[in-house]
């Protein structure tokens, strides 16, 4: 009799052992990416921005019309299936405005692999005949560098500096909170203005050529310089929240170094806000970018980005004619990315959650 | 509350004294002069000038001066337009700045309010749904190109509005639509996350099962938690409501502060510059204090520093 | 208190949303003007002395009035202020007689005195015109005017301090002598003698910008003066520096400034109503210049009662012209008034006027188009081909005076050798970039002097000639371009210039191999990198000042101030300086001036691009505005039919692009 009893108990733990085997612990990580995953919109969104980025960085093999080619014959096109006139391959360097490198590279297998056809104007041309459809992929790879760049520059800058201030708390975070304040408060368009004309200045630009900080560049750091404040707020809270939990009071128990703690493990913890954060804050510098040029101080040509021509069509929408096609495709280009990112970033939000874990 | 406002106008006096000392030197820094025009000017003529605006006093005279007219509120002359003083100017276009910018702000927060409330209510339904739309417009298109189209539609195949200028109340409208709209946009996103959030919290449960109409359990329930998030945004929104009308007035030829200070930098009139930029941080900080302050009032939890 | 806290945070908000609806509320509810436009920019001001530019030129042409006015049609000299006026035999002399009637806006009489006190303030160096160069004709204007002075002239010294009795802005009093002697003080930091130098010694050669300004600011000039008999000793200089209880500056009176006698300069009032200029040599155009708004007189008592800038404010200010001053709204709109003192008052038709500051010209375009102005005066470029298209009566375009061009730094290598310039300048296809790319109706450029002047005949150059530039690329060193230097093209961010700019840079690269970088800056740094040579090849514009070549050609003189390309060409200079201004005969002086045009085209210090043109948009019910290639438009001439307006007004049809009613 004590047998069945026996089984009966074995059966039991055996039971409860194998559920207990199922039971894994999932990194918040994973969790995180399984939620993400049910969120159909966000999926979208992440593998529309993904394309966009490969498409942009591919931008030179595609059988696309050159962007800085003048075409006097055809200024202001209309959206049209007409066959695109030939790429010359000798102009190369003038019509795509590449100077060598891995970008020729790229134009040199396109040449060989299209040969002189490309896709027609079904965007139609500018006022000096430049096709837009180009000019959209071309521009979104400066658009999106710009904004992928300048985010990151805030990035680097706002968390170090929102850790810091966080885990030492006291004195230096009041300070540094205060210095913060006092930079909330002036009015960033100003400096930018000042600035660029500042930076535009000969001697100066030959300075800076001399290590190697071309105009784009620039434009990144400071606008970079802009943003990481509300960045280092942001990360300054979460780590006074982070910083009394268990783990770091391990950490110090065991004497690990503050900064080892800071960066080994309280940012990396952080990263899931940042990231929510950063995906947030790309479209602000999209459309900082935009607002730039419209005031003239953003990239200039032969450059061209989504700001720039979202402006140009701007200017060519009067009540004696109205250019629509080269507002609306740049427009429909710069709308569906920021769209994308601030969807994305919003189920990025839901999903590291973490309130919603295991749910 | 004394304390804390005491500390914030010392703090203030020391940021209006870096910013402006920043700008300063700054300005100083950009190349060309506020006398340089297309046809060069003789060196006597810009001597003249020069001796008149004081800019040939070494530049800790020029700072020093600088700092003691602007304790006793005179910003100077202006450098491009000879027949004003900069406080004449300033005074001139700031209350039109600030009421289409305060008319922007609160049509971006009643609209934006309204709309995630009935998103949040209505989740998942229609409105919702085209609502959030709506809303994602607001954000992802840049506010000249709604200006153009706006004034496409609504001037020229419509003529409801005048397309510029500024002379009666009708000339505020689209100005002030389009500034305020992609505020109004994030405003209703964070209304309706923040609305979702308190919606679910159990002391709403308990309204709804006391009986309250909906009505009743949004508005004087639910709102105040969802606030929260709204307010802390406005500070940020100030500002950049302050950074649009940049486009905003230039588009629709409206005589505020706006064009000053792009005009003031690019053509490097010193002092014009230097006044706009004490009105806007003055503006940015009093704003950012007054938003510290309203958390205090909507969520007694909240302590203030 | 946590209530009432919050009671006063709900009373803020009602506070500031009140302060919103009463500033939205509270317009100015004027009634519309009878003519509307718009102006450009918020001008600089209303003082002529002190401005330079078109959108101030309108409202001081409208609210002052010069010796002479310009007809709208061809631009001749027609009776203003003076009813007639005679030339002296040799061209020399010129006198204006002024007519009875007219008046301030206050009622007082516009006397000979009137304009010799606006003269006197417009060269006087303290005032700083821009313009003033423009009477340097006069004799003794251009001495005066730099504050030159020799020993033994009769000079005028101007004090601190207004003489007693007269009003608070009056200029100091003036005291008048003979230059004895003079020399110069330079106090050092510790506020002490440096030392004394001659009056004439020049600077130190390696010398920067900053120590020039500082050196004059240590400087205090000593002037002996025989005043009546009485050796008088006068010291100039800073207040900081002048004033120091120094041994040598004692027994010196402080004073502002010291300069020739104004009687020296010729300019004489025989009566009040006769005006008299003596000239150095004939200038055919002085008459027509005193119609240029720099020339018109103020009114001395407002200025010297009100001082600087209160007297140009609408309350204050006192002008004689067809309008005066009513209100100014900053950036928003200034408001002219018909003045009923004007002597031809009857003759003016609109009431009142408003000058709108709208800088966009879209925004401009959009007012214009939605019937809230009845003429812009700038139309943005990129629809003015669909202008022309559409034929719209109401697109008026005038060939203007004035050129577009680049300029060749001469002195960066290899733009010093003149075939390089000339490959350069013939590479570029005129006619291409006028029609496809600019599109607005503009002439390729054939020479420097744009046509349109009466009596004169530009020699031609600039044809396209691939075949030649390549030619001359090659015989200067660079076949095909190889080893040419890359250069850079410098202009001022515009999306208009870019389009130019960038069709050149192609033209350049396809035709030469000459590869050429594109560089655009803020127009403040622009202008500073110009006027300190600091570029390669650099855009430029010019508008004429008065119809006569001269205002072209002028520019190019070695050292000129706007000059900026380092060319110099002693010829040219012979010509321009001398020979043609001592030339009485007329078609001798056209052929003089066109043998110095001959010799900048072969020297080519500047592409010529091309001839612009004005372009605007007026409404049919406006009456009696023309083109002229000033493209100016004297308020006093136009009138608003106000029932063919109201008829256009009630008209139904809004369609965008819509006809004019042919």
């Amino acid at each position: 009799m004590s047998n069945a009893t026996g089984q009966h108990e074995l059966e039991k733990y055996a039971a409860l052992w194998e559920e207990a085997q199922g039971v894994q612990g999932i990194s918040l990580g994973q969790d995180a990416w399984r939620r993400l995953k049910r969120n159909r919109g966000a999926v979208i969104s992440l593998i529309g921005l993904v394309s966009i980025a490969l498409l942009a960085l591919l931008t030179p093999m595609l059988p696309l019309q050159p962007p800085q080619r003048v075409d006097t014959e055809r200024i202001f096109a209309p959206p049209t299936f007409a066959a695109a006139p030939a790429v010359e391959a000798e102009k190369v360097d003038a019509h795509f405005g590449i100077k060598g490198g891995i970008n020729l590279l790229m134009v040199k297998i396109r040449l060989a692999v299209f040969g002189e056809w490309s896709v027609p104007s079904i965007c139609g041309t500018d006022e000096l005949g430049r096709d837009t459809l180009a000019r959209i992929f071309w521009g979104a790879r400066v658009s999106l560098a710009v904004g992928i760049v300048a985010t990151l520059v805030s990035l680097v800058i706002g968390v170090s500096y929102g850790a810091v201030a966080g885990y030492f708390g006291g004195r230096v975070d009041n300070v540094m909170m205060r210095i913060v304040d006092m930079l909330y408060s002036v009015p960033f368009i100003c400096v930018v203005i000042m600035l660029v004309s500042i930076l535009n200045d000969k001697a100066v630009k030959a300075v800076l050529e001399e290590y190697g900080i071309n105009q784009i560049a620039i434009f990144f750091i400071i606008v970079g310089a802009i943003y990481w404040l509300t960045m280092s707020r942001v990360v300054r809270g979460q780590v006074i929240s982070l910083k009394n939990e268990q783990y770091i009071e391990a950490a110090r128990t065991i004497g690990a170094s503050r900064l080892r703690i800071i960066f080994r493990h309280l940012v990396p913890n952080v990263l899931s806000v940042v990231i929510v954060y950063l995906t947030l804050t790309i479209p602000s510098v999209m459309l900082f970018e935009a607002f730039l040029s419209f005031l003239g101080l953003g990239v200039k040509a032969p450059e061209v980005s989504w700001g720039l021509l979202v402006n140009q069509g701007f200017s060519v929408i009067t009540p004696i004619k109205v250019y629509w096609w080269l507002v609306l495709f740049p427009g429909l280009a710069l709308a569906m990315t920021l769209y994308a990112l601030n969807f994305l970033g919003d189920g990025l939000r839901d999903a590291l959650d973490p309130r919603l874990k295991n749910k | 509350m004394i304390r804390f406002l005491a500390r914030r106008l010392i703090w203030f006096v020391i940021t209006i004294w870096v910013v402006m000392s920043v700008s300063f030197l700054l300005a100083r820094a950009a190349p060309g002069g506020p006398f340089t025009q297309e046809r060069k000017l003789p060196p006597h003529v810009e001597d003249a000038w020069r001796e008149k605006y004081n800019l040939n006093d070494p530049l800790i005279v020029q700072y020093v001066n600088y700092f003691v007219n602007l304790a006793q509120f005179d910003l100077g002359l202006s450098f491009k337009m000879h027949d004003f003083t900069v406080n004449e100017v300033i005074a001139a276009g700031f209350p039109i700045s600030a009421s289409l910018g305060l008319m922007a702000l609160l049509f971006a927060l009643t609209l934006g309010l309204f709309a995630g409330v009935v998103s949040a209510v209505r989740r998942g339904g229609f409105w919702d749904l085209s609502l959030m739309a709506a809303a994602t417009v607001g954000i992802a298109v840049p506010s000249f190109v709604i200006a153009s189209v706006l004034i496409l539609l609504f001037v020229f195949t419509w003529p409801v509005f005048p397309a510029a200028g500024w002379g009666q109340p009708i000339n505020m409208v689209l100005p002030a639509f389009c500034l305020g709209a992609p505020y109004a946009a994030y405003i209703s996103r964070l209304t309706r996350t923040g609305m979702l959030e308190v919606l679910s919290q159990d002391y709403i449960r308990t309204a709804y099962a006391k009986g309250l109409s909906t009505r009743t359990v949004v508005l004087r329930h639910a709102m105040k938690g969802a606030m929260l998030p709204v307010v802390s945004f406005l500070g940020p929104a100030v500002a950049g409501i302050i950074v649009g009308s940049l486009v905003v007035e230039k588009i629709f030829a409206i005589p505020g502060l706006g064009v000053h200070l792009v005009n003031a930098a690019t053509l490097n009139d010193y002092t014009m510059m230097l006044g706009m930029v004490l009105v806007y941080t003055v503006l940015l900080y009093g704003m950012n204090t007054l938003v510290d302050l309203s958390y205090r009032f909507i969520d007694p939890r909240v302590e203030l520093e | 208190m946590h209530a009432f806290g919050r009671k006063l945070f709900s009373l803020l908000v009602v506070v500031l949303t009140l302060f919103a609806a009463y500033v939205a509320v509270s317009f100015d509810e004027q009634p519309a003007a009878d003519f509307t436009f718009i102006n450009g920019t918020e001008i600089e001001s209303i003082d002529p002395a002190v401005v330079t530019g078109q959108p101030e030129g309108r409202i001081i042409r409208s609210i002052f009035e010069g010796l002479t006015n310009w007809d709208p049609k061809d631009l001749s000299p027609t009776p203003g202020v003076a009813k007639e006026w005679k030339v002296s035999e040799d061209g020399r002399t010129i006198t204006f007689f002024l007519r009875d009637d007219a008046r301030w806006s206050d009622g007082s009489p516009v006397t000979a005195d009137d304009f010799l006190y606006a003269y006197r303030r417009f060269l006087d160096p303290i005032t700083g015109a821009r313009y003033a160069y423009q009477m340097h004709y006069v004799v003794g204007a251009k001495k005066y005017n730099l504050g030159d002075s020799k020993i033994g002239d009769p000079v005028e010294i101007e004090l601190i301090e207004p003489p007693k009795g007269a009003l608070e802005f009056a200029r100091g009093e003036v005291v008048r002598g003979t230059l004895r002697a003079r020399d110069k003080v330079i106090v050092d930091e510790s506020k002490q003698i440096a030392k004394i130098v001659p009056y004439d010694q020049s600077p130190p050669k390696e010398e920067s910008k900053q120590q020039a300004i500082e050196r004059r600011r240590r400087t205090i000039k000593r002037y002996t003066v025989d005043v009546d008999g009485k050796t008088c000793h006068f010291k100039v200089g800073r207040a900081e520096n002048r004033d120091l209880p120094l041994a040598e500056f004692q027994d010196h009176e402080p004073a502002r400034q010291l300069l020739v006698d104004f009687s020296t300069v010729g300019i004489r009032v025989p009566d009040p109503h006769t005006l008299e200029f003596k000239l150095e040599n004939k200038v055919p155009y002085f008459v027509k210049l005193t119609g240029f708004y720099p020339l018109y007189p103020v009114h001395r008592e407002t200025i010297e009662r009100f001082g600087y800038p209160q007297w140009t404010h609408p309350e204050n200010v006192v002008s004689n012209g067809a309008f005066r001053l009513g209100s100014r709204q900053i950036r928003d709109r200034i408001r002219l008034v018909k003045n009923e003192q004007y002597w031809d008052a009857e003759n003016v038709y609109l009431n009142t006027i408003d000058a709108l500051a709208v800088e966009s010209a879209n925004t401009g375009l959009n007012m214009y188009e939605n019937r809230q102005v009845d003429w812009i005066s700038t139309v943005p470029t990129a629809i003015v081909p669909e202008l022309i298209e559409q034929e719209r009566p109401d697109f008026k375009r005038a060939a203007y005076l004035t050129i577009a061009f680049y300029r060749f730094n001469v002195n960066v290598k290899p733009l010093g050798d003149v075939r390089i310039r000339r490959a350069l300048t013939l590479a570029i296809d005129r006619d291409r970039l006028v029609k496809k790319i600019i599109r607005g109706g503009q002439t390729p450029a054939t020479s420097f002097v744009p046509p349109g002047i009466a009596g004169y005949d530009s020699p031609t150059c600039c044809e396209y000639d691939p075949e030649e530039a390549r030619r001359l690329l090659a015989e200067a060193g660079f076949p095909d371009g190889d080893g040419f230097p890359k250069l850079t093209l410098l202009y001022n961010s515009s999306d208009d210039l870019k389009k130019i700019a960038e069709s050149i840079q192609y033209n350049w690269r396809d035709t030469l191999g000459v590869e050429i970088e594109l560089a655009n800056q803020e127009w403040g740094a622009f202008l500073t990198r110009v006027h300190s040579m600091d570029y390669d090849i650099a855009r430029a514009g010019w508008i004429g000042d008065y119809v006569d070549p001269n205002t072209f050609l002028d520019m190019f003189v070695t050292d000129g101030g706007n000059n900026e390309t380092g060319w110099s060409n002693e010829e040219y200079d012979d010509l321009i300086l001398n020979r043609i201004p001592a030339e009485d005969d007329d078609e001798k002086r056209m052929q003089l001036l066109r043998q110095a045009e001959e010799i900048l085209l072969r020297e080519m210090p500047i592409i010529p691009l091309y001839y612009g043109i004005s372009s605007a948009m007026v409404r049919p019910y406006v009456k009696g505005y023309h083109n002229n290639i000033l493209n100016v438009h004297p308020l006093k001439d136009i009138s608003v039919d106000q029932e063919e307006k109201a008829r256009f007004l009630s008209r139904d049809d809004r369609s965008r692009g819509e006809g004019e009613g042919r």
